[in-house]
């Protein structure tokens, strides 16, 4: 099981961000990570950064994972870690996930990303990586 | 069954039992299925003209046409005489670029360009998102997307701006235009045909592909913006309004390479296709005019997209065939250019089946697909190029790579020197009926439950892939579906070749991240110097047109644009009056 230090199961929302349509990789990563015992909240598509970290906040959620093909991963990705500052919430785990070129990694980490998810990943490397973080009692 | 084929049959049997059972106890990793053997037996009972006939007739099977063009090249190549240029194999080598990015001038500057060494052909134009989602360029969904996947249009205007470079010889009339756009077509029909009026060229003379295949929107892709219903509608009048007054313009391009790269599999990409191609024609249908009339003018967007060679040849095949099948035997058509698909790119390995690892074996993939291409009565054509997983734009270097990889497939190889080479094949004809059939059953399914639409609506279809989807990935994590370098052959003594785009792609990258501001400056000062009185009444009327299923918006999507009304302001509209498509739950 996947589950928080305290024994909660461990909350994941899967975004979608701009207006990027290709969700193939979003929702083969929600069916997994569901399957890999995590709860999992898919937000479908064109969410606007304020959407999604409301919907992690209301969702109580520990980890946000943004899946990007449409090359905006730069400004959205810094949206979104400004927006879960303002709300008090920075200590959420963001992971990116999509079409990233290796020279913007980095990019994203300085911002405070977690991991950079390209393609190539198993599914079972990204549940590792959350429970590595995040403890896993199971 | 035949004499022939009992003893067929008997010698197969002492085949399996003898050298076969034999080889399979040397080698216990492998079964029956690791290296399989046709027959006769597998194809009965085969009637060639009825499962294959001739290139370019019914049922197609050989080939969409009598003869494939590019297979001149060759022909085309030895003229020149051990020249380098070659004249007149421009268009046969070179398809037209997806592109576009930026502002409208940027764009504009981009063809500028490409005319300056020597193209001749109309953009094929690539809409960046918000465009294609239906909203402005100042639309706060717009922030950081403008310009990005494609150009920005928001008036005509804009198109105005990219069309300055197309006049003279390459006017309207002498060129052929490419829009993926979906959701909004209709708007973008429009302003072709009303920057066409403005210059005096008739509509009957446009040539044009607008994408226009709203349906796999839904299922792959996801630029919808309408419920399906409504989108349908709109649909309609484009079919009408292209049938009646630009019958040189193709009506829609329907895209199964999308759902395939959206996860589905062979059938259900090839069911799935036909689905919403048989919803399209029933559109026409009912809208009260003759299949043959429009259905000439529905095209296919590069069916296909798998590593899987001789699948893929199958499907090609099969995907002729079904088609005609389904024009002529359910929709009547007597024309046979209703019963064509007709497509710019034929197999192909789909970009989802690239890698990011060692990037120029992606070479060697797409090499594979355009060989499957080759024997499958389409054209050479390595897509993509190497570099597609790097990030969006391919660079010089691959472009060139994959156009001469085409190039040694038809000149040095010689591919195309023979129709539908593996006709009669024992593997490939059962190949190609096992695909037809499953799609078959898959499309009653779908009919089943009310067609397309229906499929649509009830989340059947975005299931369906999804879940091919989720399969896929777990196969290759369980190492099922083998992929070299990802999950395959990684070991430490291998070499992690990598790659870089020594020339990068002609897009000016200061340009592009500037293109927001001056594309929301100029979008400002349109609206400023328009007739704003106008622009209300046209977007009333838009309104009260809409709300009358039985009008068609063509007409009025024409005035509306020649006032400058956004495209922005007349989905608003819309969707007010169609509602916004809200999508299923993928659980």
């Amino acid at each position: 099981m996947a589950s928080r230090t305290e024994g909660k199961v461990i909350r994941v929302l899967i975004a979608k961000p701009g207006l990027d349509g290709h969700d193939q990789g979003a929702k083969v990563i929600a069916y997994g990570l569901k399957d890999e015992g995590f709860e999992v909240i898919y937000t479908g598509l064109r969410r606007t950064p304020e959407e999604i970290v409301n919907a992690a906040v209301d969702e109580d959620v520990d980890v946000i994972g943004l899946s990007i093909l449409s090359g905006a991963h730069l400004s959205i990705v810094r949206r979104v870690m400004s927006l879960l500052e303002e709300k008090g919430v920075g200590e959420k785990m963001v992971l990116v996930g999509g079409l990233i070129p290796q020279e913007d990694i980095p990019k994203l980490k300085e911002m405070g990303v977690a991991e950079v998810f390209v393609s190539g990943t198993y599914i079972s490397q990204v549940a590792e990586f959350i429970r590595s973080r995040l403890g896993d009692t199971g | 069954m035949s004499e022939d084929l009992e003893r067929i049959k008997e010698a197969r049997r002492a085949w399996e039992e003898g050298p076969l059972a034999k080889a399979l106890k040397r080698f216990p990793y492998m079964d029956k299925d690791s290296c399989r053997f046709y027959t006769p037996l597998d194809i009965e009972p085969f009637d060639f003209l009825e499962k294959v006939g001739f290139p370019g007739t019914y049922p197609f099977t050989a080939g969409t046409f009598p003869i494939e063009p590019m297979a001149g090249l060759t022909r085309l190549a030895s003229l020149a005489g051990g020249k380098g240029e070659i004249p007149g194999a421009g268009g046969q080598t070179r398809a037209a670029i997806y592109s576009g990015y930026g502002t409208p001038e940027d764009t504009r500057d981009y063809y500028k360009g490409l005319i300056e060494q020597g193209s001749r052909g109309g953009p094929n134009l690539a809409f960046d998102l918000p465009t294609q989602c239906g909203y402005d360029s100042d639309h706060p969904l717009a922030e950081g997307e403008v310009g990005k996947v494609g150009v920005c249009v928001d008036t005509l205007a804009d198109f105005e701006t990219i069309y300055e470079p197309y006049r003279g010889d390459l006017d309207l009339d002498r060129i052929a235009s490419n829009f993926t756009i979906n959701a909004p077509a209709n708007v973008i029909i429009a302003m072709y045909a009303a920057l066409a009026e403005k210059r005096g060229i008739p509509l009957e003379k446009l040539r044009a592909t607008p994408q226009n295949d709203i349906l796999k929107e839904y299922i792959a892709r996801g630029t919808y913006i309408f419920p399906p219903r409504h989108a349908l509608r709109l649909f309609r009048d484009s079919l009408v309004f292209i049938t009646r007054h630009m019958p040189n313009v193709n009506i829609t391009s329907i895209g199964g390479y999308h759902i395939r790269e959206a996860g589905a599999t062979r059938e259900q990409d090839l069911a799935f296709s036909m689905a919403i191609a048989i919803e399209y024609l029933r559109v026409g249908v009912e809208a009260g005019l003759q299949v043959d009339e429009f259905a000439p003018r529905f095209t296919f967007n590069a069916f296909g997209g798998s590593m899987e060679m001789l699948k893929e040849i199958a499907f090609q095949r099969a995907a002729r065939r079904m088609y005609a099948r389904i024009l002529k035997e359910r929709f009547g058509a007597r024309d046979e250019r209703s019963m064509r698909i007709r497509q710019a790119l034929g197999a192909h390995i789909g970009p989802s089946s690239t890698t990011l690892q060692r990037p120029l074996n992606n070479l060697t993939r797409a090499v594979i697909g355009a060989v499957a291409s080759a024997l499958s009565g389409g054209r050479p054509l390595p897509f993509p190029p190497y570099d597609e997983p790097l990030g969006l734009g391919w660079s010089v270097e691959a472009l060139q790579l994959a156009q001469d990889a085409g190039r040694i497939i038809a000149c040095e190889a010689r591919l195309l020197e023979y129709a539908d080479p593996f006709a009669g094949s024992y593997c490939m004809e059962a190949l190609t009926d096992e695909i037809e059939s499953s799609a078959w059953k898959e499309l009653e399914k779908i009919e089943g439950m009310g067609g397309a639409v229906a499929a649509i609506e009830n989340g059947y279809m975005q299931r369906e892939i999804a879940r091919s989807a989720y399969e896929r990935q777990r196969a290759v994590e369980r190492g099922e579906r083998l992929v070299v370098g990802v999950n395959c052959f990684t070991g430490e003594h291998e070499l992690e070749v990598t790659t870089n785009r020594l020339v990068p792609n002609p897009y000016d990258p200061e340009r592009r991240e500037r293109a927001e501001e001056r594309q929301k400056a100029r979008l400002a000062e349109i609206k400023s110097s328009r007739d704003s009185r106008e622009v209300a009444r046209l977007l009333r009327e838009l309104k009260a047109l809409a709300e009358r299923e039985e009008e068609n918006l063509l007409p009025h999507l024409v005035e509306c644009v020649k006032a400058y009304v956004t495209e922005g302001e007349i989905c608003d509209v819309l969707r007010e009056v169609f509602g916004e498509y809200q999508a299923a739950s993928p659980f």
